[in-house]
């Protein structure tokens, strides 16, 4: 998107989307020459630093002002045959904009769905195409907005001294190119939501996404478990207290850990604070959003995943990937972040600040996992955030802890001499059998090896590019499977009744602590069927095992202190 | 220190692998273009039509457009390397929709030696000017970005002088018609002494009816210009040859 300089009769300089002005406008010409917002920027900045006793003339000198202005301009590449000036008649004595009612409506639309938001041009776009609106009137009111201090206009990816960065998602590693008139750059880490150039604007609403305290119905349509209200507790407190920032619940596989954070969202809303609850991956998303429907009766959320069908929602609470967290600008009071451990906002910096920067100034964010990352327990370490426990699941028992069968071989499909045809059969009793392998290559070799091995058994298995992956796993939800081979695409976000869990070269270097223990926490997670094993298959014992180990007893240990399990 | 040996193994495996390159149009492994986008976007089996670069079955010199009089008379030849569709249509709105010139640059290689198989040698490169206000916008002209890979790799001379006077509506959404009268009149030639008994390659990324090829190639006759070839990465397909 692009802008015309403009003058105003006072000899302001400003700047409009349009070249042609609207009628009841003080501007009283227009430079014919679309420029970038960051041109626009460096132009200013210049033209400030040229006059510095520019408020004190009270001569019209507007001649000079494009004079000034076209030099700068000159200095930037541009022909001087480019620099060429609409001039308009004075304005009517009209202060207000004509408005017709239709454009009210559009208005109130438009301001409604882009709260707290940070759009791109083609975000925008879009929003004109789902308000069935002219993009050229969605520019106008965004930019109305802008001048009534609103919102702001930023450059996408703007220079910073020595390089670039994006403002979208703060990375800095961009796509330089040489452009017509300047050197531009794009974003290559966001470009998954819409492209981001130096040439592009975002446009970044400031204000909050609720407006005042309103009245929300909370109806939970379960009773929190002894574990879970502890929790919620804490959490209720940790929202409630002004000086806290940031703070970590960890909680063991299938405690229940999101329901723990209702009350506190519901206590949020009704004291007119934003909600988001985040998580980097869809189906999480999907799987939350009827949950809370449900909980929070005819409140109005906004659902954002790559694949919801309407891109723009209102309501003050939002449910919504990482990524497309990057379309909200300190937006929320409050953040849920479910599953902080896993891919792909694990690693990845440019969520990671997108996440931090859609956080309103002295918002509050709430990490969840089963399995913290390094970063966070130091963090709670150093005292910088707080620790909240869940340890036991709602059904009171403990959580299985893996038992380690050391192999005196390599683990190889092909070598297999049957070791542990006994042991699996043995499982098999207790329920279905999932066998996570550590790559990819195994799975058809394992599934061969355990087809022979178990001819009467139904024996399966599926990968991440595997054609027939959704509806193998919707086969074996179903139990349709006695043996399933996976890999770590199995590890988390389902519940398979009654299954029990078969590491395969636990000691593999993919397998740290954490994959171990989501794997292990697929074990009891129904009331049905509580209990069940883990069993890690290696020749050595890692740290990363360890560890994992470590963990669950100590989950264990805790809740048991606490009288939240029975055993 | 740790960015330093990063550096260092980078190069070490520089210097013993040589890396394998992703296909530009669809990632996949097998080289710059693999065989499967070659079969499916370039169809090197299939001819063009010497009209207005479409393409046709490969006995066939010219498309019923051209045959029955409807095509471009300007230009000497006119040739694209592939089909406007699947991964070479998303790789060239990428290029020109997600500001990537860059990438222009992964296929200047290929295109370029194609380029020097289908057309006769010529004095210069042309690239397809864009108005002032339209490049303001993008910050490049995807056919000039071409015209300097080409200009690149072959070493042919880039040739300037040609201003698109007007800012015309854009091709994409106008029918036939409506494409050869929304030109008129919006190229000029600045210097026409420059180009005078020249021949050149006039480059643009995508050619539907030929119609923006064909007013460049009127104003360049006008000015004396001897030979003048169009040269795109991506033309329509024929349509008695859709299945």
């Amino acid at each position: 998107m692009h802008f015309y300089l403009t003058l105003n009769q006072d000899d302001r300089v400003g700047f409009s989307p349009f070249k042609e002005r609207d009628k009841a406008s003080r501007v009283i010409s227009t430079l014919c020459l679309p420029l970038s917002y960051a041109t626009i920027q460096a132009v200013q900045k210049k033209l400030q630093r040229s006059t510095p006793f520019h408020f004190w003339h009270k001569e019209p000198i507007s001649k000079d002002t494009k004079l000034e202005i076209n030099k700068i301009i000159r200095g930037f590449g541009w022909k001087a045959s480019d620099l060429t000036w609409q001039e308009h008649a004075p304005a009517l004595e009209l202060d207000q904009r004509a408005v017709k009612v239709e454009d009210n409506i559009a208005e109130e639309a438009f301001n409604r769905l882009t709260l707290g938001r940070q759009l791109s041009t083609g975000d925008l776009r879009g929003l004109a195409r789902e308000l069935k609106m002219k993009e050229d009137d969605i520019k106008e009111i965004a930019h109305f907005n802008v001048e009534q201090g609103r919102a702001k206009w930023v450059p996408a990816v703007r220079p910073t001294g020595k390089g670039w960065q994006c403002q979208r998602c703060g990375e800095k590693d961009v796509e330089e190119w040489p452009g017509q008139y300047e050197m531009a750059a794009t974003c290559r880490s966001c470009e998954s939501i819409g492209s981001s150039t130096s040439l592009e604007v975002l446009y970044r609403d400031e204000r909050s996404l609720m407006g005042a305290a309103s009245e929300v119905i909370f109806q939970p349509h379960w009773v929190l478990t002894k574990a879970q209200r502890l929790a919620s507790e804490q959490v209720l407190e940790f929202i409630k207290d002004p000086c806290d920032h940031a703070a970590l619940l960890w909680a063991a596989c299938g405690a229940g850990k999101t329901e723990v954070c209702f009350p506190a969202a519901a206590w949020a809303l009704k004291q007119g604070k934003s909600v988001l609850f985040a998580a980097p991956r869809q189906d999480v998303i999907h799987d939350v959003a009827p949950r809370l429907q449900r909980d929070f009766p005819d409140y109005q959320f906004q659902v954002l995943t790559g694949i919801s069908p309407i891109k723009f929602q209102s309501g003050g609470m939002v449910l919504a990937t990482t990524h497309q967290v990057l379309r909200f600008w300190r937006a929320f009071d409050v953040i849920f972040l479910d599953e902080m451990d896993a891919f792909p906002y694990k690693g990845s910096r440019a969520l990671e600040w997108g996440l931090s920067h859609a956080l309103r100034p002295g918002g509050k964010i709430l990490y969840l996992t089963a399995t913290p990352s390094s970063e966070a327990l130091k963090a709670v370490r150093q005292g910088k955030m707080q620790l909240i426990r869940l340890p036991a699941r709602h059904h009171r028992t403990s959580l299985p802890v893996p038992i380690w069968e050391r192999s005196r071989h390599a683990i190889e499909p092909n070598g297999f001499t049957g070791v542990w045809v006994s042991q699996i059969k043995s499982l098999r009793l207790l329920g279905p059998v999932l066998v996570f392998v550590p790559k990819i290559s195994w799975i058809n070799a394992w599934i061969k090896c355990f087809r022979q091995y178990f001819p009467s058994w139904q024996v399966d298995g599926s990968y991440s590019a595997d054609p027939g992956r959704s509806s193998k796993i919707k086969q074996l939800r179903q139990g349709e499977f006695d043996l399933f081979v996976s890999t770590t695409i199995l590890e988390r976000g389902i519940t398979l009744p009654g299954i029990q869990v078969v590491v395969l070269g636990a000691d593999h270097p993919v397998f740290d602590e954490r994959a171990l223990v989501q794997m292990a926490g697929r074990v009891g997670r129904t009331k049905e069927s509580p209990e069940g094993s883990v069993v890690f298959i290696s020749r050595q014992r890692t740290t990363a095992m360890k560890t994992a180990i470590l963990w669950i007893e100590d989950q264990n240990k805790r809740a048991l202190e606490l009288g939240l399990i029975d055993s | 220190m740790n960015e330093f040996w990063k550096g260092a193994v980078n190069i070490a495996r520089a210097l013993w692998y040589e890396e394998a390159r992703a296909c530009v149009l669809c990632g996949g492994v097998g080289g710059v273009v693999c065989p499967t986008c070659t079969t499916d976007y370039l169809h090197p089996e299939l001819g063009r039509c010497s009209g207005c670069g479409k393409l046709i079955a490969k006995e066939k010199t010219v498309c019923l457009d051209c045959d029955a009089g409807m095509g471009p008379t300007q230009l000497d030849q006119v040739t694209a390397w592939g089909h406007y569709s699947g991964g070479l249509r998303e790789f060239i709105q990428n290029v020109k929709f997600e500001a990537r010139p860059r990438r222009l640059m992964e296929i200047a290689q290929p295109f370029a030696s194609w380029a020097m198989t289908q057309l006769p040698a010529v004095d210069g490169v042309l690239a397809v000017p864009m108005h002032a206000s339209h490049l303001a916008e993008r910050g490049f002209n995807q056919a000039e970005v071409l015209a300097s890979a080409i200009h690149w790799e072959l070493g042919l001379p880039i040739v300037e002088g040609v201003e698109r006077f007007e800012a015309t509506p854009s091709q994409m959404s106008l029918s036939r018609h409506d494409r050869l009268k929304n030109l008129k009149g919006a190229f000029v030639v600045r210097e026409p002494k420059q180009i005078k008994g020249r021949s050149l390659w006039i480059v643009d990324d995508v050619t539907t009816t030929g119609a923006t090829l064909e007013a460049v190639a009127e104003v360049l006759r006008g000015s004396g210009v001897q030979a003048i070839y169009g040269l795109c990465l991506a033309a329509g397909l024929e349509k008695r040859l859709v299945p």
